[in-house]
């Protein structure tokens, strides 16, 4: 030890002197990470900056001109732009939609599976299937699901009312369609992490509870909850960042259509980085919308520490 | 009429036979322990009593009612789980209130009944602390409240002092006594250890594999055992068991044959109906031995080769060749390691067990 | 020890009545699978067709068909987009699963100055719409020349799934003893023998489980597959766009073809990898 001290004190990169330098204790820590932030840096963050760099200029992706160093015009652009307000709500209401049926369903589809039964294992495997699916899969499907004239729900709802019901007909009913899809696919995911939650709880606190007379509301809410909180809202937090970015989807069911009444902040970015050209903008806005989700993140991450779990 | 009544009580558990053809009564203000190694199935019989686990076979009547088929929230009774299984979210006072909810009662009442309670298990100053923030012996005391704020029929405990350290084992065990013994509802303890056993309870079941070796009151459990698992299990330290031969009885007393030797011991007179030949387990608590200078009728020849200092007492570890006993002396009388001695049946303390491992008695 | 890992246990009634929930959930899968096996007429048939004779032309539509308005089939690729798939999803994986646990290991029992920064870091690189980061890596990859190449969407897709990986596995190391570790350090096993025998073996689990959420995150990504692998290097989900923007609109037979061969390797590693799974998210996700 003492020897690869003064080895390295006297600043010698001799191979011999280098590798224990390399391996020392102290920095082995460093060592570890270093091939995981070296990618992360190289393919993530690299990129991130260099796009933040874009944001700063007016660079256009279809021009040749050198592009000029605009301060914060774009984002100024960005965020005075009515039309960017606008997809900001679709994209609100998408996500809050989406994100409430999937606590919904998810948390109904764990209580179900909490219990040990006969075939769980299978049952289970085709209640995770949704998830599985690509993207393309599911929003070409479901698209031909609410097809007018072919799709399985206007002809299901036509055994009731008589008349095929087009769901895409209006701007809510595209909306609805799209907020099903999705919560579709992935309720199975928070419903993984709430069953994980669930069964975690020792059985002996249902037993004192049973014998106690509990109700199976008072169950719940004593016993239950408290050990799933931490798990919905960590569900709820992953879910809300990824449906922010909800870009596939949409763009496959309806193109952002109707108009533009569904089109979510992903799907306008998409436009104005690829249809429009105006890439730096598109930068802007795309930190924008990072800055929303750190801002949300940061709320869960404090809303858990406030409450450290039932101990 | 009893509290608790248990007639032919079975649980299977596919192949095992966990619980084995029990019965028991417990009546009004009475404790009843089962006692027994890990495994006797002790701990399923409460479970079955509480309706946590289904019955097999056989009935269980509590309060006059057949509950066997009634879940446990029906029974009319109240249990401590042996790792207390209090509600992690809610405050001491909020564990302790939990089970009053379901009878209805209003706040103020609840508020009382649970002031009370604390004060008799001294929980007054934890009340507003989460079970996360307590002490072992202090969860210990809120499980025990819980249990006792309501009116129950009757109180099961499963191995309520098993995590707690010897100290506050003591001081626990004297507490809770006395709050049974205030609160006069038929009892059903289990534990593994006899010293909580032989001090807490009325009556003491034995139990091995599922079976009842014997019930019967401390006292009787201790001098008077039953079998030689029974006899065995009771007492520390644990009684002496020297395997010997009947050779034939005189007035003053049996002549028995151990290995090379023989002993004339005055033991129960049942034991004379045994026949010349017949093998039995002589069995005598270290404390019923004495250490005597002069050779007799009634003492065999030993080596002292371990000796252990008690405190008080010193436990003794001899040997003469052929096996082991282990005597109690007071820590004067100690003798050194090495000596030769003589070892002296204390008359009338012997229990003679015979090819069945049954203790031979007139009783 | 009394405390179990179920609630409770239920009988065959209960196992009908989630019989029927699943059933009703999965159906849009289950017409997925049915339209593979139905002709174009019968896919589009209203009222919606249940009972119908199967085909397998789909299937080998899969594989190899004719344009439209020609009678000479050529070879679709799909075996070859298949394997790229799987090569590409698998290698990725792994690569995130070994430098995730080491960096996780570094993070959780070599802490850092500023371990917490890192890890924040870290997380908020998910947080980005991938539109914004598309340019500029479009243009990394142009230059360096790994477009179209395994190694650029490889590397691309082990960036992908390292935070979401370093997290969980970074929280599973965190609940294990350190007592453990040191009782074998004392017995003087090297580091490298601490890590491998010692510690690893206890998360398998935990491994287990994040391996196939990563599987399933990776095996499904569309977006940059589409703009950075070439015509060798294209995986499914980028030939199963390539099908829809045909001129007579969607073979949806064809499609559903597709979806029901592409679920299986996902579904079958799942059902294998299921206990641990739930174990896994058990342990990990706990300890917040």
């Amino acid at each position: 030890m003492q020897r690869e001290a003064a080895a390295s004190a006297a600043g010698d990169a001799h191979v011999r002197g280098f590798l224990p330098w390399l391996l020392a204790p102290e920095r082995r820590g460093a060592l570890l990470v270093t091939p995981a932030l070296v990618v992360l840096f190289l393919m993530n963050i690299f990129p991130l900056l260099w796009s933040l760099g874009l944001s700063f200029f007016n660079y256009r992706a279809n021009r040749l001109r050198v592009p000029s160093f605009q301060w914060f015009d774009n984002y100024e652009k960005v965020l005075t732009d009515p039309v960017v307000w606008e997809r900001f709500q679709t994209t609100a209401v998408i996500v809050g939609a989406s994100v409430t049926l999937q606590v919904v369903v998810g948390f109904s589809l764990a209580l179900l599976f909490a219990k040990e039964f006969p075939l769980r294992r299978v049952l289970l495997m085709l209640v995770l299937t949704p998830m599985m699916l690509s993207f393309v899969a599911v929003g070409v499907f479901f698209k031909l699901f609410y097809e007018p004239t072919f799709g399985l729900v206007s002809q299901f709802a036509a055994m009731f009312t008589g008349e095929p019901y087009v769901v895409l007909a209006t701007p809510a009913g595209a909306l609805i369609g799209i907020v099903v899809a999705d919560a579709w696919m992935w309720s199975p995911f928070v419903m993984l992490l709430v069953l994980a939650g669930l069964v975690s709880v020792p059985r002996d606190l249902y037993e004192a509870a049973e014998i106690d007379r509990a109700s199976a509301w008072r169950r719940f809410t004593t016993i239950t909850f408290p050990y799933i909180k931490a798990l919905l809202l960590l569900a709820i937090l992953f879910r809300t960042i990824e449906t922010f970015k909800l870009f596939d989807i949409v763009y496959l069911i309806t193109e952002g259509g109707l108009g533009s009444s569904t089109e979510t902040i992903a799907v306008y970015l998409y436009r104005m980085a690829f249809q429009f050209f105006r890439t730096s903008q598109a930068s802007a806005l795309a930190y924008i919308v990072l800055f929303v989700v750190i801002v949300l993140t940061n709320l869960y991450l404090y809303s858990i520490h406030r409450r450290r779990g039932p101990g | 009429m009893s509290d608790i009544s248990l007639s032919h009580l079975s649980k299977r558990f596919g192949e095992l036979l966990a619980v084995d053809d029990v019965s028991l009564d417990v009546e009004a203000g009475q404790v009843l322990c089962l006692l027994g190694p890990s495994g006797c199935g002790k701990t399923t019989t409460l479970r079955m009593v509480a309706g946590l686990e289904s019955v097999t076979a056989g009935r269980i009547e509590v309060g006059g009612r057949r509950v066997e088929h009634l879940a446990p929230r029906d029974r009319d009774i109240a249990m401590v789980f042996q790792f207390y299984a209090l509600y992690p979210s809610l405050t001491v006072r909020e564990n302790v209130a939990f089970p009053l909810h379901a009878e209805g009662a209003s706040a103020a009442e609840i508020a009382e009944r649970v002031a009370r309670v604390a004060r008799i298990l001294e929980l007054e100053g934890l009340l507003g602390r989460k079970p996360r923030q307590l002490a072992e012996g202090e969860l210990q005391r809120v499980a025990v409240a819980r249990a006792i704020v309501r009116e129950p029929t009757c109180f099961l405990f499963d191995e309520p002092l098993s995590r707690l350290d010897v100290q506050l084992r003591e001081t626990m065990r004297g507490q809770i006594k006395e709050v049974l013994n205030g609160l006069r509802k038929a009892t059903v303890i289990v534990t593994h250890d006899q010293l909580e056993a032989l001090t807490m309870a009325d009556n003491i079941a034995v139990m091995r594999d599922g079976r009842i070796e014997q019930v019967a009151t401390a006292h009787g459990i201790f001098a008077a055992p039953a079998n030689l698992f029974v006899a065995g299990f009771i007492g520390t330290p644990q009684m002496n068991f020297v395997p010997a031969t009947v050779r034939g009885s005189a007035p003053a007393g049996t002549r028995f044959e151990i290995g090379a030797r023989s002993l004339s011991l005055a033991v129960d007179p049942a034991v004379q109906a045994l026949e010349a030949g017949a093998p039995v387990t002589l069995g005598v608590r270290p404390r019923a031995l004495e250490l005597t200078d002069r050779e007799a009728g009634d003492t065999l020849p030993a080596t002292v080769d371990v000796v252990e200092p008690m405190g008080a007492e010193t436990l003794v570890h001899l040997a003469d060749g052929e096996r082991d006993l282990r005597i109690v002396v007071p820590r004067q009388r100690q003798p050194a390691p090495g000596a030769n001695v003589h070892v002296r049946f204390v008359p009338g303390q012997t229990h003679v067990f015979d090819g069945d491992e049954r203790r031979v008695s007139h009783e | 020890m009394r405390a179990g890992r179920q609630i409770g246990k239920a009988g065959y009634g209960w196992t009908v009545f989630v019989g029927v929930v699943s059933l009703i959930y999965f159906f849009p899968v289950l017409w997925i699978i049915l339209t593979a096996f139905k002709t174009r007429a019968d896919a589009l048939a209203t009222p919606p067709k249940f009972w119908f004779s199967p085909t397998l032309e789909n299937f080998a539509n899969v594989f190899s068909r004719s344009a439209v308005g020609s009678t000479e089939a050529f070879s679709t690729g799909f075996g070859l987009f298949f394997f790229n798939s799987v090569f590409v999803a698998a290698v990725s994986v792994t690569l995130a699963l070994i430098i995730g646990t080491l960096a996780a290991y570094g993070f959780s029992r070599h802490p850092l100055r500023g371990n917490d920064t890192y890890l924040f870091i870290i997380l908020t690189t998910r947080m980005l719409p991938p539109i914004v980061v598309i340019i500029p890596i479009f243009l990394m990859f142009r230059v360096t020349g790994l477009s179209g190449t395994y190694l650029g969407i490889i590397l691309l897709y082990t960036a992908f799934n390292l935070p979401f990986s370093i997290w969980m596995i970074k929280s599973f190391f965190d609940e294990l003893n350190p007592e453990v570790e040191d009782a074998a350090r004392m017995d003087g096993s090297p580091e490298r023998r601490v890590f491998l025998r010692i510690c690893l073996p206890q998360i398998k689990a935990g491994l287990a489980a994040t391996a196939v959420f990563a599987l399933i995150l990776t095996w499904n990504e569309f977006l940059f597959a589409l703009l950075l692998t070439g015509t060798d290097t294209r995986t499914v989900p980028v030939a199963m766009a390539r099908t829809i923007g045909g001129e007579i609109g969607v073979d949806y037979g064809l499609l559903a073809a597709i979806v029901c061969l592409f679920l299986i390797p996902v579904f079958v590693v799942t059902f294998v990898l299921q206990k641990q799974l739930l174990r896994g998210v058990t342990f990990g996700t706990i300890r917040n």
